[in-house]
């Protein structure tokens, strides 16, 4: 019988993506270096050339939805900004991926000895999405007045210069959506003429890349594969051990490449049912 | 007179000038340092009056291992050294750097540039009793500061200043002269296109996705299942929604006709308040107010997958006629649009959210692309003005199809005939975003 | 009428037209003007929320009264609601275990092995959905789809290291990356494509968004002209 597209179903195409994903982790098999695109090692040599001492804003714009696609980038992000002595100040859009991206940040910190407040603040979450990003724009501290740990930011160590968005050396939001990178570009690079780098899931990746070509964004981390590419830089860089993202890029070449397989094995199973041939 | 000064700018290779600071860059080192010349403090034009420009001329020994000290005082407070500027590796500060269009700023590859956004001032420190400590501060509008400039060769120094200026706000960004002409043209071809379209008829091309709508609604009616309506992922503010919420009037008035049920699950509170009006005033247009409940549309989540997932499961308990996805989508495009395929629903999708076309277009019978979610609300009234605001569109786009061929022409041209990239630049910047 | 129509479609001109040309002032009096708004844009932003618990409360309530089928799961979602925000009450909003004695809150664990796993759980649902749409669709049954299934085969196999290394073991010396090639397939052939999309979507948001300021167009308000 010829197993037609019908015979092989949704969870039996399922059940294959699964196998693939779950084999090189039960039997975990290392994985392989990933090249480096340009749009991480844009990011990443951005985040090497702010000084010490100089600033980074981390926007979490996710929720726990995204979480194992995007943390892995967002802690690469906070090490690499801690181990060269940068500050970091925090935040998000997304209110259900506060207490996630609060803990990203103080557990990336703890492993460099940093201390809240002078070394990095987590701002926490506002109402408002991208009119967040409009106030900040006109004024940091008054858009968020204490931080999430209701620190007051007037007299906080850590934002002292830091005014507004245009002051810092370098913004990048990590987002699954709105508000995300894209809103950063729209109501504030646009209007205050920061630089800002992204970092996103596989979904949107595309709908990025025009930002990315015309400079409005001028770095970009996409997906799992993007933040593996950014523990590897970090690595050789500085000597960082790699994280999750590149744990997970074995499972990744597994469910790809079974896909592959899944459909030229449909393409093969088409025409030989005489429906390639136009019957 | 004016004119041909602007014409010379574009003649006058900016090379040439600049070839003259590179030369110096080896003997620099022997040339004996002396105060900085043409040192000027300006006010940063283009801005909300918080940041200086300190200008001063490039010196003939201006090489490797120079640096330049930049120190601020506001008011009479004492000078604090705000910035260091090294004369090493690629960094040269010019002038020429600004990245601001040939109309707001004359870059000059012989003049230095600094912007200056803040300085260091003392203030008590909290931690530490009758202590203090050096915070950077943002420069204010409508204050004075001083500022000195000081070079550095090794044990040499020698200094330019104090000079003084007061950062000011100004009414008009010049940077973005070209932006305003844009939005200017454009708005004018769509006004002029929706007057004429007062006068006669326009034609309009057939939308297949929304001649599928009544079809989509006579099917519901016939099953006696419910009809679906998603407004996107967009809050109130966004073009996109309102759109949506446009359609949602003009399927609303349909169904209240064929007197099937709607359902609108919503993932913004404010989307839901319009929508509701929206839907009522229909229901009354069509002459069902009867009909209408306020139970059609409903807040949900506004979370995005918790919002897919209930969908999801009242997609599968209810099994709907039709499914229309109008307006923003993100990942949970296909997870939705998946299962309502799954219960046989007739769907129709638009959207703007280009990187989710693929997904809809996979899994719904009719999909609007882009634009033609703008379009719909014209399409569906058949409102003369909407439609002239279409036609409109399509003159903006033919003169955008234009300006494309032309600048890659221009480029072509220009790397065969080996123009200078500045050359190439004073046009390209009519065309460059040049941020805040 | 007047309160309805007229009010409503004179502050739409009029704070349109504003900020149209606000962002081409930038003097620190339009800034404030901006943040003043922006300000009122949060404020109506946190209370619309109540609007959105008002009306989840009233829905589900109904579904229960009125035991329409599958009303157990509104019973489901007033407990879940009631129970985190009672958790997010007595844990004052933080997840975090405390800081001296590591004792994790209430509102911790409800995030932490709740709605994380669910959430996570739903999103990597769609890789499986992505699967079979992939299966089902990309057919050779003509030269477009041919195109298209090349491109997505470039991409599948590029995207990983696998991929990549398999690419390089199979290729002669001197032929890019398969991941370079498929850099070059969305940079070049897909983002041409996507860039005349915008253009049209952008063109629809400036006629939309004038057609809003203008008046013409009033669908927003409920019932046509």
């Amino acid at each position: 019988m010829a197993m037609s597209r019908q015979v092989l179903a949704r969870r039996e195409v399922w059940a294959i993506i699964g196998a693939g994903v779950l084999i090189p982790i039960v039997f975990s098999i290392p994985a392989t270096e990933v090249s480096i695109s340009k749009g991480v090692q844009a990011v990443y040599d951005k985040v090497e050339s702010i000084p010490p001492g100089g600033s980074l804003l981390l926007s979490f714009d996710f929720d726990p939805a995204s979480k194992p696609e995007l943390e892995p980038m967002g802690r690469a992000l906070a090490r690499h900004a801690f181990k060269r002595g940068v500050r970091v100040v925090a935040m998000g859009l997304w209110i259900t991926g506060t207490s996630m991206a609060e803990a990203i940040v103080r557990e990336s910190a703890s492993e460099f000895g940093k201390v809240p407040t002078r070394d990095y603040t987590f701002l926490g979450w506002k109402p408002g999405g991208y009119l967040v990003i409009v106030e900040m724009g006109q004024d940091l501290r008054k858009t968020f007045p204490a931080d999430f740990n209701r620190n007051p930011t007037v007299g906080m160590p850590v934002l002292d210069g830091l005014d507004s968005l245009r002051d810092f050396d370098y913004v990048v939001s990590i987002a699954a959506g709105d508000p995300g990178v894209e809103k950063w570009v729209i109501f504030g690079r646009q209007k205050h003429g920061f630089a800002l780098g992204g970092g996103c899931t596989g979904v949107i990746q595309p709908g990025l890349y025009p930002y990315l070509q015309t400079g409005q964004l001028d770095g970009l981390i996409p997906k799992i594969r993007g933040a593996a590419e950014y523990e590897l830089l970090l690595r050789r860089g500085h000597g960082i051990p790699e994280g999750l993202a590149s744990a997970g890029m074995l499972s990744m070449s597994f469910a790809q490449l079974a896909l592959v397989g899944l459909i030229v094995l449909g393409n093969v199973l088409h025409w030989r049912s005489g429906k390639g041939t136009g019957r | 007179m004016v004119p041909r000064l602007r014409l010379a700018w574009l003649v006058v290779p900016v090379l040439g000038v600049c070839g003259q600071a590179l030369a110096q860059e080896g003997e620099g080192a022997t040339v004996p340092l002396s105060a900085p010349t043409g040192v000027e403090l300006i006010d940063r034009p283009n801005d909300d009056g918080k940041a200086l420009m300190l200008l001063w001329d490039v010196m003939p020994y201006d090489a490797e291992g120079v640096v330049y000290r930049v120190e601020v005082a506001a008011g009479e407070a004492p000078f604090r050294e705000t910035a260091s500027l090294a004369w090493q590796g690629g960094s040269r500060f010019l002038s020429s750097e600004q990245k601001w269009p040939f109309w707001a700023w004359r870059k000059d590859d012989r003049r230095h540039l600094h912007v200056l956004t803040s300085f260091q001032a003392e203030e008590p420190d909290a931690a530490q009793a009758g202590g203090s400590r050096l915070v950077e501060k943002s420069l204010e509008p409508l204050t004075r500061y001083r500022v000195r400039l000081t070079v550095l060769r090794g044990e040499d120094s020698a200094w330019a200043g104090p000079l003084d200026a007061v950062p000011v706000g100004n009414l008009f960004n010049r940077v973005k002269l070209h932006n305003l002409i844009y939005t200017l043209l454009f708005s004018g071809i769509i006004l002029v296109y929706i007057a004429r379209a007062r006068r006669r008829e326009l034609f309009l091309r057939r939308i297949p996705g929304l001649d599928a709508v009544e079809e989509a609604i006579g099917r519901g009616t016939e099953m006696g299942r419910p009809i679906y309506f998603l407004t996107g992922r967009y809050d109130i503010g966004e073009p996109s929604t309102m759109a949506a919420i446009t359609i949602l009037g003009e399927v609303a008035k349909k169904v209240a006709l064929y007197d099937t049920r709607l359902k609108v699950p919503h993932t913004y509170p404010m989307v839901m308040a319009v929508s509701q009006e929206v839907v009522k005033e229909a229901y009354i247009e069509a002459g069902r107010p009867d009909a209408f409940s306020e139970e059609i549309n409903f807040f949900v989540t506004d979370d995005q997958f918790s919002y897919a997932a209930a969908v999801e499961g009242m997609m599968v308990r209810e099994r709907p006629a039709a499914c229309f996805y109008m307006g923003y989508y993100f990942a949970e495009s296909l997870l939705m649009a998946e299962t309502g395929a799954e219960t046989g629903a007739i769907q129709v999708a638009g959207t703007d959210a280009d990187h989710q076309l693929p997904f809809f277009v996979t899994a719904c019978d009719y999909t609007l692309i882009g634009e033609e979610l703008y379009a719909a609300s014209a399409y569906l009234s058949r409102k003369p003005v909407l439609v002239g605001t279409l036609r409109g569109q399509d003159a903006a786009k033919a003169i955008l199809m234009a300006a494309i061929l032309a600048g890659t022409a221009l480029a072509t041209l220009g790397a065969a005939a080996g123009w200078s990239p500045a050359t190439l630049g004073y046009v390209l910047d009519a065309f460059r975003d040049f941020g805040g | 009428m007047f309160l309805q129509r007229q009010v409503p479609l004179a502050i739409c001109f009029v704070v349109g037209v504003v900020f149209v040309f606000q962002d081409f002032v930038p003097h620190h009096d339009s800034e404030q003007l901006l943040t003043v708004f922006t300000d009122w844009g949060i404020i109506i932003t946190g209370f619309a929320s109540l609007l959105g618990v008002g009306s989840l409360i009233q829905v589900h309530w109904l579904h229960i009264k009125r035991q329409n089928a599958g009303w157990g799961y509104s019973v489901v979602t007033y407990v879940a609601m009631v129970g985190t925000l009672a958790a997010g009450i007595a844990s004052g909003g933080k997840a975090a275990p405390d800081a001296q004695t590591g004792v994790m809150p209430a509102f911790g664990w409800v995030y932490n092995y709740t709605m994380v796993p669910l959430q996570g759980t739903m999103f990597a649902i769609l890789a499986f959905f992505v699967a079979s749409v992939a299966f089902r669709s990309f057919r050779a049954r003509s030269v477009d789809s041919v195109l298209l299934l090349v491109a997505a085969v470039i991409l599948l196999v590029g995207n990983v290291p696998l991929g990549e290394a398999a690419w390089r073991w199979v290729m002669p010396e001197g032929v890019p990356g398969i991941a370079d090639v498929g850099d070059w397939v969305m940079n070049t052939l897909n983002l041409a494509v996507r860039r005349a999309i915008l253009i049209g979507v952008a063109l629809g948001i400036v006629a939309t968004s004038l057609k809003f300021i203008l008046g013409i167009e009033r669908g927003y308000l409920g019932g046509g002209d």
